[in-house]
């Protein structure tokens, strides 16, 4: 895909036109995007606006503009700035809500698998694979120094030893460091359904070709059992 | 015989539509529930009035002169209409005062209720009450009444304030979608006021819009051309406390700066005007309508906008929605020629 010099992917006319048409067939568009009159509340109140250019008042302008082609700007890098803690919709005067017009948009682009959202959603692919195949959200092994620079300067002797240190904890850890915990064949078998009625296989397979094939190897097997 | 007309509340408009009557010739009976007549002015002490800046006490002070030097108007203080009902074409109540019950008959009724100020603590976001140094107009306005521009904190001169318009009004969170119309003026006029007595004060006013109507206009022109307050359009997120004892006002300059977190000696919280739970109460012992904001609702905007939905009951001043002093006297008369008509012809 070519960018322009925002950093915009240059698509066609119709094809923002597009986006935003299905922008707006979200059943909740109608709700999120009422009046607003540029008060700068939701900005005033928005924790990112401080480290970024990102401004839940342009969101909300960029929707009323009615311009396909400002709404398509923020389909990039603009809507992953969101905390989507939804501040914003708590204190706008008009009940606008601009963190759900992200998540609105932000699914789009998970559904369409823009490269913006793969990109994004590259570092959660551990927690996709355990979440989706095993029904763990995340386990000991996934503990490393690369992955938790957050947890600070103990993330080292934290992730090493893990067997040993598995073994310490006074309750039922199935002594592995693959899973945090044990999720019955049954109930396996039963999330995936869920995830393959409510579309989940399909979008990891639209962002994440190679990661469906691996979780689809092991769906395949827990099936088969 | 001379008509009975019947003057609910004793502000502004009560007061003006009582004297009007009463010169008239009518017997008016006037009914207010506090100790004393004058309304919300009277209450908060307010200091000065706009346009002119004349000051409240020539207005208000006038005002109840007026009601109490004239003997067709029989006074009730402390008062509240405990039972009221209709008579065929008139009107029965009995009006509780601290001298007892008292059984009247009336040929109208005129219904001057007033408003109350919105309480800012119900918006949490600007910590009203967290902070003595967040204060609202009608907290400044008692304080300016009595001569004192400080800081309630520790009583020295601010080095800066911040004006925050629109609070409570205009915001479907709260539940009052209108906007208070006075306020901004209100607001401007105080900022001036401020800069007038501490000229070395930075007086900042954060605005959605600056709405003082009609020739209110050059009130803001002369506050940022002589007194440079500083007009930010953004509306404050967040008042949190910050470094030395002062407060931090927390928005986004939408058209100059961006984001800011500014630190405050004072913030004033240009709080708006609200029904109140009198209207509410009104229109249920009278059997009369309230509007969808919580105020009492005229029969036709246009037209007869000082008619209640009932014949023979009348509205005048905030008790119909957001409005000026001067708006609030001259809709008492308007009311009192109403009642009067009413009264003449069914007397
Ligand atoms: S939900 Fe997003 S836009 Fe809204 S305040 Fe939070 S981070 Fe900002
Ligand atoms: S708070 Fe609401 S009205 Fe104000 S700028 Fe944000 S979206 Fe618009
Ligand atoms: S008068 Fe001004 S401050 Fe008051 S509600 Fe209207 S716009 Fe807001």
């Amino acid at each position: 895909m070519e960018y322009d010099e925002n950093g915009v992917s240059i698509v066609s006319n119709d094809f923002k036109k597009e986006i935003f048409e299905e922008a707006k067939k979200d059943f909740r568009y109608e709700e999120y995007v009422r009046g607003c009159l540029n008060c700068g509340v939701c900005t005033g109140g928005c924790p990112p606006h401080r480290f970024f250019d990102f401004s839940p008042r342009m969101v909300l302008q960029n929707c009323k503009s009615n311009d396909p082609a400002l709404v398509w700007g923020m389909m990039d890098e603009y809507v992953w700035a969101c905390f989507q803690c939804f501040t914003c919709a708590m204190i706008c005067p008009f009940l606008n809500n601009p963190g759900g017009v992200i998540a609105i948009l932000r699914e789009i682009s998970v559904r369409r698998g823009f490269e913006s959202a793969k990109k994004v959603l590259k570092p959660y692919s551990r927690v996709l694979l355990k979440l989706t195949a095993y029904g763990n959200q995340l386990s000991p092994d996934m503990i490393q120094p690369d992955f938790f620079p957050d947890w600070g300067p103990h993330i080292g002797y934290a992730s090493e030893d893990l067997p040993l240190k598995r073994k310490a904890i006074p309750m039922p850890t199935l002594q592995v460091t693959n899973l945090a915990w044990d999720v019955a064949p049954e109930a396996m078998k039963e999330l995936y359904t869920i995830f393959e009625e409510a579309g989940v296989f399909k979008i990891i397979e639209v962002v994440d070709p190679s990661l469906y094939e691996i979780i689809q190897d092991i769906v395949d097997d827990v099936r088969s059992e | 015989m001379a008509e009975n007309i019947l003057v609910i509340g004793g502000g502004p408009a009560g007061l003006h539509a009582a004297i009007e009557l009463a010169e008239l010739g009518v017997n008016v009976s006037l009914v207010e529930r506090d100790t004393f007549f004058g309304g919300n002015p009277k209450k908060f002490k307010y200091k000065y009035l706009f346009p002119d800046l004349q000051p409240a006490e020539n207005v208000i002070g006038e005002l109840i002169k007026g009601a109490e030097s004239n003997n067709n108007i029989k006074k009730y203080l402390s008062a509240n209409i405990e039972s009221f009902k209709e008579d065929g074409k008139k009107f029965s109540a009995v009006i509780k005062s601290s001298t007892g019950s008292e059984t009247k008959t009336f040929d109208s009724v005129i219904v001057a209720t007033g408003f109350e100020h919105f309480d800012p603590a119900k918006d949490s976001k600007y910590s009203y009450q967290l902070f003595d140094d967040v204060i609202d107009i009608k907290d400044l306005e008692r304080m300016m009444g009595e001569g004192n521009f400080t800081r309630p904190s520790n009583g020295k001169p601010p080095k800066n304030v911040a004006i925050i318009l629109c609070v409570g009004s205009r915001d479907r969170h709260v539940g009052n979608q209108y906007c208070s119309r006075v306020c901004c003026t209100v607001s401007v006029k105080q900022a001036i006021e401020l800069k007038e007595h501490f000229p070395e004060t930075e007086v900042y006013i954060f605005y959605m819009d600056i709405r003082t109507y009609g020739f209110y206009e050059d009130l803001y022109w002369k506050a940022m051309e002589e007194h440079d307050v500083q007009i930010v359009k953004g509306r404050v997120a967040e008042i949190t406390s910050g470094p030395d004892n002062t407060v931090i006002c927390k928005g986004e300059d939408t058209l100059l700066r961006g984001p800011f977190e500014i630190p405050f000696d004072m913030v004033v919280l240009a709080s708006g005007m609200e029904g109140g739970p009198q209207s509410p109460e009104m229109a249920d012992k009278l059997g009369i309508e309230l509007d969808e904001h919580g105020f009492l609702k005229q029969a036709n905007v246009t037209l007869s906008p000082f008619k209640s939905n009932k014949d023979g009951i009348f509205l005048a001043g905030a008790c119909t929605g957001p409005k000026a002093i001067a708006d609030a006297i001259v809709e008492g008369g308007a009311a009192a020629m109403d009642a009067y008509i009413y009264a003449k012809k069914n007397s």
